[in-house]
């Protein structure tokens, strides 16, 4: 009776200095799943998977590393990723994970109708207990964003319960999940990527103010803060600004008004941004400098593309802005003339005019607008920003200028933005544009054989030296901004060398918690 | 002595009878014309990274493909077996969702309901008793502001003056964040229910108080208190005496049949002080157009203004014996 009991007294005694020892991290920075975090669901998506593993992971660089995987090579035909993992991974119930289980997650999530997009996917097949193959049903190169995002599930216990009970080979393990309010997770004792330097972790939910209260009282080491108060911030820590390319620009309607309309009846087409030299204009007349002091309060930096600085981004796409004797002369020499002298240019009887539409709830796109309309106002455009919900704007958007806004870590997005067959699908290609060379590029960037491959087609999709979408071949978009992502973060934490973060504030910065150190004693 | 009870019930059920299905239909229909697509709301920030036949994959598991009595059929036909179906936005079985939430909800509008109806009731009964003196003027100032404030506008206030200016009490949430929930106290709990009780309290205090008072003053206009005063009993002990069961009946009718709009103002109190409860998940229900939750959530709260309004009549009854004629 007495030796089971002093045993675990003295177990108990040997855990309680360790724990004592390490500071609990708190951080305030948003993205709740309300569904939970089933990753056959969606989760996983940016930032840290927190309880899983993936088989690839991007690093701080965003290029591809393993993580499950020590080895992984695409098929000449592009068609089968054979995957080969590494055999020392645990899920933190203990169990071996094996490619039985990398198997059943790929396959299930496929069939699941969730927020995964395995739709390429034909099968997943484990061969041996560490080698795993993905066949596709074509060739589709960006198909890696999701061997670097789907979380691997254990076959033997998932379950209808398991978006709340999460069981993973990730760095954490969940302690408790009060759903609207906190979760709180520690260290998985069976993570294969090293040691971590907290005893627990809790994401504290709730509204934007409380994160600030909590920040203000010393309770929150790490808080997401609106860029407009980040310079404001309490006594311990220091403001971070992270770049990212949640970039927001114009998007024009490329094809001239010719009655058609879209299959819901919205209207197709603008006659003034159908012309090459307008858009080109609007591209060299922008001074994006003066759009990031005015509408992000400095924070951010100049857009000239929708990839700014990540591996697929083309710089050489891009045209110098700030120029509005060049944008005059481009004008113009297309026709666009000033002919009734009120200051605005017209062309055969048409004005150049056009509305520039923003979300009327969101202030920083309305800004945008704004200065955009003004700056361009000075080269003899007509631009008028309007106010409009989501709603009106779904119905506008293939016939006016829209502020919109992308950004993902996906060169799919390269793709849906730009390539003919997306023209007029959901918000992808609103403007209709089609270029046979640019859908030729992009497609071959899907069938490259291998990431590093695909790179150059995608570049060449915005500039080829003859045409692209970029602003020096159709100048399809006026990219104007990069929003920077604020926070606030203790004195005593490092949080390491930072992503360039995608669309989407707060929860990315996670992106190498495990990582991160206490630098205070 | 109770014959009243059972025909009240039982008509009252009849009522119900008739207006739950009515209630069902007539949400059913409002949130299908709502001009929310529940896929884009569902994809929200990913759709670079959800393609068109994902988004059809994702309406197909959902039921969404099909035409809107169809689905409003499958709902009924469910429901009927006791299943409400399940929430897109939180990827469980509405009830689950509902019983996880109703709890925290409870606790705040129950308290609400509590404070408000002893304030209120309290305040109606000293301004009916001082009529036209200090007491009365300033207690009927106050509910005449309060009646002018809107409750997220008050809710703000308290926070700004007793969180972040005084430091006395919490700003938020239903707990102090970082600890897990077997490390709370009981204590703390307490504090952190003060700012949105007091806030929610505030939202039908002032009806209360003036309802209150004016029946009271009624009863003491009237010839058996005028009896009493000619007696020599003081005003403030008629108010508190016999004046409390004339007042008390009006006042728990009007505070059970308000029932409802403390459970629509739950849903603003929660949202400024993060509470963990039914309003928080009716919000994301409303902006992710969560078909199934919503109609779960408006069937439960239908219920409970439902049993709200039933108690109040019965309560009235017990209190005032005349109203058992009358029905």
């Amino acid at each position: 009776m007495l030796r089971p009991l002093s045993t675990a007294a003295i177990a108990l005694s040997l855990m309680l200095p360790a724990g004592a020892g390490a500071r609990p991290l708190v951080l305030a920075i948003g993205g709740e799943p309300d569904g939970g975090f089933d990753p056959i669901m969606g989760w996983g998506h940016y930032g840290s998977p927190l309880f899983y593993s993936t088989l690839l992971r991007r690093d701080a660089a965003l290029d591809l590393v393993g993580d499950l995987a020590t080895d992984w090579t695409l098929s000449e035909d592009g068609l089968v990723w054979r995957v080969t993992l590494r055999g020392d991974a645990l899920f933190s119930d203990g169990t071996p994970l094996t490619a039985a289980d990398v198997a059943f997650t790929y396959n299930t999530a496929r069939e699941a109708g969730g927020l995964a997009d395995l739709t390429v996917l034909a099968e997943a097949r484990a061969l041996d207990a560490t080698t795993v193959e993905l066949e596709l049903t074509e060739p589709r190169i960006t198909f890696v964003s999701r061997l670097a995002t789907l979380g691997i599930v254990p076959a033997a216990t998932y379950g209808d319960d398991h978006a709340r009970h999460p069981v993973g080979s990730g760095p954490f393990r969940m302690v408790e999940w009060r759903e609207g309010e906190q979760l709180v997770v520690e260290p998985n004792p069976y993570w294969h990527g090293g040691e971590i330097a907290f005893e627990r972790v809790s994401f504290v939910f709730g509204s934007e103010e409380a994160g600030q209260a909590l920040a203000r009282t010393g309770i929150a080491d790490l808080v997401a803060v609106p860029p407009a108060m980040a310079d404001a911030a309490p006594r311990g820590m220091k403001v971070l600004h992270v770049e990212s390319v949640d970039n927001r620009g114009l998007a024009f309607p490329m094809v001239p008004r010719a009655g058609g309309t879209t299959g819901a009846g919205a209207p197709i087409g603008n006659d003034v941004t159908a012309d090459r030299a307008v858009r080109l204009a609007i591209n060299q007349a922008l001074d994006r400098e003066a759009l990031v002091a005015l509408a992000l309060n400095g924070h951010g930096r100049p857009a000239t593309g929708p990839a700014d600085g990540l591996p697929w981004d083309n710089p050489g796409a891009a045209i110098p802005g700030n120029d509005p004797a060049a944008a005059m002369a481009t004008l113009e020499a297309a026709g666009w003339r000033d002919g009734d002298g009120d200051g605005l240019r017209e062309k055969d009887g048409l004005p150049a005019a056009f509305r520039v539409l923003y979300p009327a709830g969101d202030s920083t796109r309305q800004a945008l607008a704004l200065g955009a309309a003004d700056q361009l106002r000075g080269i003899g455009i007509d631009a008028r920003p309007t106010g409009a919900s989501w709603d009106e704007i779904g119905a506008l958007m293939h016939s006016e200028v829209v502020v919109l806004g992308w950004g993902a870590h996906d060169p799919s997005e390269i793709l849906y933005l730009h390539h003919g067959a997306y023209a007029g699908v959901d918000y992808y290609n609103t403007g209709h544009y089609r270029n046979p060379v640019v859908d030729a590029h992009l497609e071959a960037a899907e069938a490259a054989i291998g990431f590093e491959p695909s790179l150059a087609h995608w570049q060449a999709a915005a500039w080829d030296g003859e045409t692209g979408f970029g602003p020096r071949g159709d100048a399809t978009w006026a990219w104007m901004v990069n929003l920077d992502h604020s926070y606030w973060v203790s004195d005593c934490l490092d949080p390491g060398p930072l992503q360039v973060h995608p669309h989407g504030h707060g929860f990315p910065i996670t992106h190498d918690l495990p990582s991160w150190r206490w630098t205070c004693e | 002595m109770n014959a009243w009870l059972p025909a009240l019930v039982a008509g009252r059920l009849l009522r119900l009878a008739w207006l739950l299905p009515l209630a069902a239909t007539g949400l059913f229909v409002l949130i299908s014309m709502a001009p929310i697509d529940p896929v884009q709301a569902y994809v929200g920030g990913r759709t670079s990274q959800i393609g068109p036949e994902q988004r059809e994959a994702i309406a197909a598991a959902w039921g969404l493909d099909r035409p809107a009595p169809e689905r409003f059929a499958s709902w009924l036909g469910r429901l009927v077996q006791g299943d409400l179906g399940r929430s897109i936005t939180f990827n469980a079985p509405v009830l689950q969702v509902i019983a996880a939430r109703l709890p925290a909800s409870l606790a705040l509008v129950g308290s609400a309901f509590a404070l408000s109806f002893v304030l209120g009731t309290l305040l109606g009964l000293v301004a009916g008793a001082t009529r036209g003196r200090w007491p009365d003027r300033v207690i009927r100032t106050i509910a005449v502001v309060l009646a002018a404030s809107p409750g997220f506008w008050i809710a703000i206030l308290l926070v700004a003056l007793f969180a972040v200016g005084l430091g006395w009490l919490p700003a938020c949430c239903a707990a102090p964040p970082g600890r897990l929930d077997s490390e709370v106290a009981l204590a703390d709990r307490w504090r952190h229910m003060v700012l949105p009780v007091v806030t929610l309290s505030v939202v039908g205090l002032a009806p209360l108080v003036l309802h209150t008072r004016q029946s009271l003053i009624a009863f003491l206009d009237g010839p058996a208190a005028r009896h009493l005063a000619a007696h020599g009993a003081r005003p403030l002990h008629l108010a508190f005496g016999p004046g409390l069961r004339h007042a008390a009946g009006v006042a728990l009718t009007l505070h059970l049949a308000g029932a409802g709009e403390l459970f629509g103002g739950s849903v603003l109190a929660e949202a400024v002080f993060a509470w963990p409860g039914l309003g928080q998940a009716t919000v994301r229900a409303a902006t992710g157009a969560d078909a199934p939750l919503l109609m779960g959530i408006g069937l439960a709260t239908l219920l409970f203004v439902f049993a709200g309004n039933l108690l109040a009549d019965i309560a009235a009854r017990l209190a005032d014996p005349r109203l058992r004629r009358a029905a």
